[in-house]
């Protein structure tokens, strides 16, 4: 998922300044029983070749260890008092009344809470939202105002009993006479988020310089009339001006297309869901007064985000801070836990603990009601092909999406939906437009997908229908539109390394379910009647990043071989702690003794940062990169598709410096000894035939040296035995050159290094280590990728294609799914069990987005706070071909090839292979998700 | 407070529980998780629809019973013998794990859960449905129907289940007496 609201405003609005902000993963003692990993001790994680067992936090999550934030209360938390106190939100579910009071006569005196806010008392107490917009304008509904979205709180109340609590909360939920509303009034939410559009013409050629194009001129933003996009005119001079000449001179083609193309104009619609994440947003917050300290445990994809604007929020109120502690559990919320607004609600009713930690823990009715969503979109579509040739003239597609009531990532969503559009085609002119709209409805945020499961999936099923329409074979389409490696995007961007979507479909065209399908189809339907049986097929690639993507890692190690990796990567379920140890060992050829994660303080990297890395112009940034301490961000959010390749960098960054900077010198030392420079000297090995494998390290034939042999001489030797590196990605690699001690002048794909140096080191090298023992060295020079890259939208891809075999009783209108087949490229899989793992959790989402979930937006949606899963229908193990699945990952193209982040493209594909499936089944095509069974019944009749 | 309440006696994981004063009304999952500390038990729908709650009870027959705490009170286990996702493995005298039950340990070499907040309701489950084959064994062929039928009660949003049902089919076909030939 991409995050590319600028946070300028987060850090502007600062008056946080010298609040200590400190940010740690779980309990030590939980971290302990993650790897130790009882009950045999040492790794007993890993298999004799490296590889892991089993995931590095197996036996805490299958033995029902606190490992969530979910399960942590005060008693468990050292240093924190053992009384837990706890609260629960009332909520608005009208928008277009005012909201007059509460009533909570229900309770009688008994269930009566210790503790009632209203957004007035906040006020009185210089409690505001501490990033307006971003999370709407106020926590709580004024009195005599409307709620600006629908399942806003009104009120929080707080117990200091569990008991009275559970018994008070089970008497309000559903209670319509607990808000008191007064007179109708004109809806309060807020204005549109925003609109953009990337136009681009190619040249003749697609490795021509393009005639326009967002990288090379402008991303075109507009405003509103209504709640429709308005765009500058159309002109010369200005990028944006020239830019809508060229949307015109599209449009005006697609027009005047002639008999010769088929010009297929369609609308769909993708819904909103709830990502249902297992974990419900919670927190516990405790403000202890006395030192001005704000300790909170809460649910997050994004600790850090959470603890700055935390310090925010305490610092603007006449509560005194001077430090955030903040610790964060594992977690999971597929991108709902980013920038979610829950975890400062729990800080607000930490506040008001009277000294004790308070504890407020979303159920499910109020997950609905107030987590993130998936956007609901509208697309506009019209794909113009040539059919002679089969090939594509050019797309356009004009989006809405419905951001709720609050602003949260809406805009960046909706441009996201729109550089994904073109799916895996090169497209020679297109013209992307996205509108973000605000509304009543619950906000929508950052959930997984991010956009482009809306716009790919719709794209997909539009191919399909073309090839319908032209007579052609739906794959040969799109091999004959198929993006290659070296094209340019609709951003005008040419992605990263090779695309093997070609690779993919001529292997998907030779698939029996495709090859087969029509025999199939004839034989199943005539043994089946009142069955229909259909094939459908969605190719889709999906960017990973968001175009800031920082991380921090340290590896180093001890005289006796023992490794340690320390990383800001947490655990939110993808395996990232077990891939980035099992990075470590694939390059140092021993996986790590020990692992630190979520690690937020690093003393040893005095890094600043005004964090606009999306904003900032390029002569401010020439001019802040001469500072060597500086960085357009420390730190990224946690998600499921920036682990392995992006915060994996930092890990094989470090790794790399590592061998080269110390374990080859070392090594060369060892094989050196005696007399005529010892085994080495007949020899001429170099460096790149250092080999490192189970502990034991090789080069050219010299005699296998011990990991600790080589690690004792590398301290005997003073050499650098630590390294901690900072990187940044703005869709490609921050480069820094550095004079490093004793080595001399190196180039790396980093923007900040630390050092530390070996137990021998002479003492005016240890001199050096004045930050925590590490050394910071100064960059000589930096090159950081130029911030017109910000247009490109993406560069990184990964690509999925999926097969659905489907079976639609058109008595019920029921679809099942008999089998699924997908075929996916990830480069070097770094753990091929959780690669699958990923590809089957995935699919199964997408399940549920073709067929099942389903949230109205406003006042019938998960606002009103009745929505549970009782009612929003979750795909289960019979909903997703459970047994009868398969799945293939391309090999490598060399054993170089980075890893790529997959997490977010194994959902879209089975989207639209569902819906191009049923259309197989039928001969009727929907337009509008989920497909359920009512509409297939309405087609049917 | 003047909350409805009453002494609850019962066996949890083989340890006895004493006649604690628990409000009538109060769900099993919430005493599990704040008069007992034990929150291996997970809190997902309390609707009793995705199962990450249930706990195993177990009769006096030796038969075990899947039990759903979000929506059973409290009070229903009086007497009962109850064993949660943390009375699965075995452990020494200072409760470090010794050895994890062969779900446990099926689970985690398939690599079958990712985020696990689901998974101590699928070891219950499997756990159930290891004790019914080993009653009533079954056909290989109705083998992968048969864990459907059992576990497909429960909610898992990461894995697509395939996982947890691999590793469930495993060890069913390698622990005798489970499968008829």
């Amino acid at each position: 998922m991409n995050a590319r609201f600028s946070r300028r405003d987060f850090l502007k609005a600062s008056i946080a300044a010298g609040v200590a902000i400190k940010v740690s993963f779980l309990l030590p003692s939980a971290r302990a029983q993650l790897i130790e990993t009882p009950p045999l001790p040492g790794p007993d994680w890993l298999k004799a070749d490296g590889k892991p067992r089993y995931r590095l936090d197996a036996i805490a999550k299958v033995t029902g260890q606190k490992t969530f934030s979910r399960d942590y209360r005060a008693s468990d938390l050292p240093g924190w008092p053992k009384e837990q106190s706890h609260a629960f939100l009332i909520h608005a579910t009208k928008a277009d009344q005012v909201f007059e009071g509460i009533d909570l006569n229900v309770l009688g005196d008994d269930l009566k809470p210790d503790r009632v806010l209203l957004h007035e008392d906040l006020m009185a107490d210089g409690i505001v939202i501490p990033v307006l917009g971003f999370y709407g304008d106020v926590f709580l509904v004024p009195k005599g105002q409307t709620a600006r979205l629908l399942g806003q709180p009104v009120a929080l109340l707080i117990y200091r009993d569990f008991a009275r609590y559970d018994a008070a909360k089970r008497m309000v939920r559903f209670n319509d006479s607990v808000v008191r509303y007064g007179e109708k009034a004109p809806y309060s939410h807020p204005a549109n988020y925003g609109a953009a559009r990337y136009v681009r013409i190619g040249g003749s050629d697609p490795s021509d310089e393009d005639v326009y194009s967002p990288l090379k001129d402008a991303v075109i933003y507009g405003g509103f009339s209504d709640n429709e996009p308005t765009w500058p005119a159309a002109g010369e001079g200005d990028p944006m001006a020239l830019g809508m000449a060229a949307a015109e001179e599209i449009k005006k083609e697609i027009d005047s297309a002639g008999d010769d193309a088929l010009v297929l104009r369609r609308n769909y619609f993708s819904q909103s869901i709830d990502a249902s994440a297992m974990e419900a947003d919670n927190g516990n917050v405790w403000y202890d007064s006395s030192a001005g300290t704000l300790h909170a445990m809460i649910a997050t994809q994004s600790p850090y985000e959470v603890a700055e604007v935390s310090a925010i929020l305490v610092s603007k109120s006449k509560f005194p801070l001077k430090n955030v502690d903040l610790k964060v559990g594992y977690t999971v919320g597929y991108g709902t836990k980013d920038h979610a607004i829950l975890p400062f609600y729990c800080v607000v009713a930490g506040l008001y603990g009277d000294g004790r930690p308070v504890r407020l823990a979303n159920d499910r009715y109020e997950q609905f009601q107030l987590g993130l969503k998936r956007h609901a979109f509208w697309m506009d579509n019209a794909l113009v092909i040539d059919r002679a040739t089969g090939k594509f003239r050019a797309m356009t597609g004009h989006f809405k999406n419905d951001g709720g009531g609050r602003a949260n990532y809406s805009f960046s969503v909706a441009m996201v939906g729109a550089t994904a559009a073109q799916s895996i085609y090169y497209l020679p002119k297109s013209d992307f437009s996205a509108a973000a709209l605000a509304s009543r409805a619950v906000d929508a945020g950052s959930t997984r997908g991010y956009g482009t499961l809306q716009s790919m999936s719709a794209t997909e099923m539009m191919v399909d229908e073309a090839a319908d329409l032209l007579g052609m074979d739906a794959i040969d389409l799109r091999l004959k539109n198929v993006f290659k490696s070296g094209m340019k995007n609709s951003q005008g961007a040419i992605p990263a390394g090779a695309l093997r979507n070609e690779e993919i479909l001529l292997k998907a065209r030779q698939h029996p379910l495709w090859i087969q399908r029509a025999e199939k189809k004839a034989s199943f339907d005539a043994a089946n009647p009142g069955k229909k049986y259909g094939v459908g097929f969605g190719h889709v690639q999906k960017d990973y990043g968001t175009g800031a993507e920082a991380a921090l890692a340290t590896i180093e190690f001890d005289a006796k071989g023992r490794i340690r990796l320390a990383h800001v990567a947490h655990e939110i379920g993808t395996g990232a702690t077990t891939s980035q140890a099992i990075m470590v060992g694939d390059i140092l050829g021993r996986v790590p003794d020990e692992t630190e994660y979520g690690k937020v303080l690093w003393p040893q990297m005095p890094l600043e940062s005004t964090d606009e890395p999306y904003t900032l112009s390029q002569s401010d940034e020439d001019q802040r990169k001469q500072n060597p301490r500086w960085t357009p961000r420390i730190t990224s959010p946690m998600s499921a598709t920036n682990s392995v390749y992006y915060l994996g960098h930092a890990t094989r960054e470090a790794a790399r410096a590592l061998v080269e900077l110390s374990i080859w010198p070392a090594a060369q030392s060892l094989w050196s000894r005696g007399i005529g420079g010892g085994a080495l000297a007949p020899y001429s090995v170099r460096s790149d035939e250092l080999r490192l494998v189970n502990s034991i390290v090789n080069a050219g034939g010299m005699p296998s040296l011990s990991i600790a042999d080589v690690a004792a001489e590398a301290h005997r030797l003073g050499l650098i035995t630590g390294v901690t590196v900072h990187t940044f990605n703005r869709w490609q690699w921050t480069e820094a050159e550095f004079d490093i001690p004793g080595v001399g002048h190196r180039k790396m794909a980093i923007d900040a290094i630390a050092l530390k140096y070996g137990d021998g080191a002479p003492p005016d090298k240890k001199a050096l280590m004045t930050l925590d023992g590490w050394q910071f060295l100064n960059r000589t020079a930096v090159s950081y990728p130029p911030v017109q890259r910000n247009n490109a939208g993406v560069t990184y891809y990964a690509p999925m294609a999926t097969f659905a075999e489907v079976v639609v009783d058109i008595g019920s209108g029921e679809v099942a799914l008999l089998s699924h087949h997908t075929i996916t490229e990830c480069g070097t899989q770094v753990v091929p069990e959780l690669v699958s793992g990923q590809i089957q959790g995935g699919i199964a989402m997408g399940v549920g987005h073709a067929l099942k979930e389903y949230l109205p937006l406003y006042e019938d949606g998960p606002g009103d706070g009745t929505w549970n899963w009782n009612r929003y229908e979750l795909p289960r193990a019979r909903d997703v071909a459970v047994w009868s699945q398969t799945a293939e990952v391309l090999p490598p193209l060399s054993s170089t090839d980075a890893p790529k982040g997959l997490a977010e493209v194994v959902m879209i594909a089975i989207v639209p292979a569902i819906a191009n499936g049923i259309a197989h089944a039928i001969g009727k095509r929907f337009y509008e998700l989920p497909i359920t069974p009512e509409k297939i019944r309405e087609a049917l009749t | 407070m003047t909350l409805a309440s009453k002494k609850l006696s019962l066996t949890i994981n083989d340890k006895a529980i004493d006649a604690m004063d628990v409000p009538e009304t109060m769900m099993m999952l919430d005493f599990l998780h704040e008069y007992l500390n034990l929150t291996g038990a997970r809190m997902g729908c309390g609707q009793g629809i995705c199962n990450a709650c249930s706990v195993i009870v177990e009769h006096e027959d030796g038969t075990l019973q899947e039990a759903r705490t979000c929506i059973t009170g409290a009070h229903w286990f009086a007497g009962k013998k109850v064993r949660t996702v943390e009375g699965h493995a075995k452990r020494d005298a200072s409760g470090a794990i010794v050895e994890l039950s062969p779900v446990q340990q099926a689970f985690i070499e398939h690599f079958a859960f990712q985020c696990g907040y689901c998974t101590p309701g699928f070891v219950t489950g499997a756990t159930v449905l290891m004790d019914q084959l080993k009653r009533n064994p079954v056909a290989r062929a109705d083998l992968e129907k048969t864990i459907t039928d059992a576990l497909d009660k429960h909610i898992c949003r990461c894995t697509g289940y395939v996982r947890y049902y691999e590793a469930v089919r495993d060890l069913a076909l390698n622990t005798p007496g489970l499968v008829k030939a």
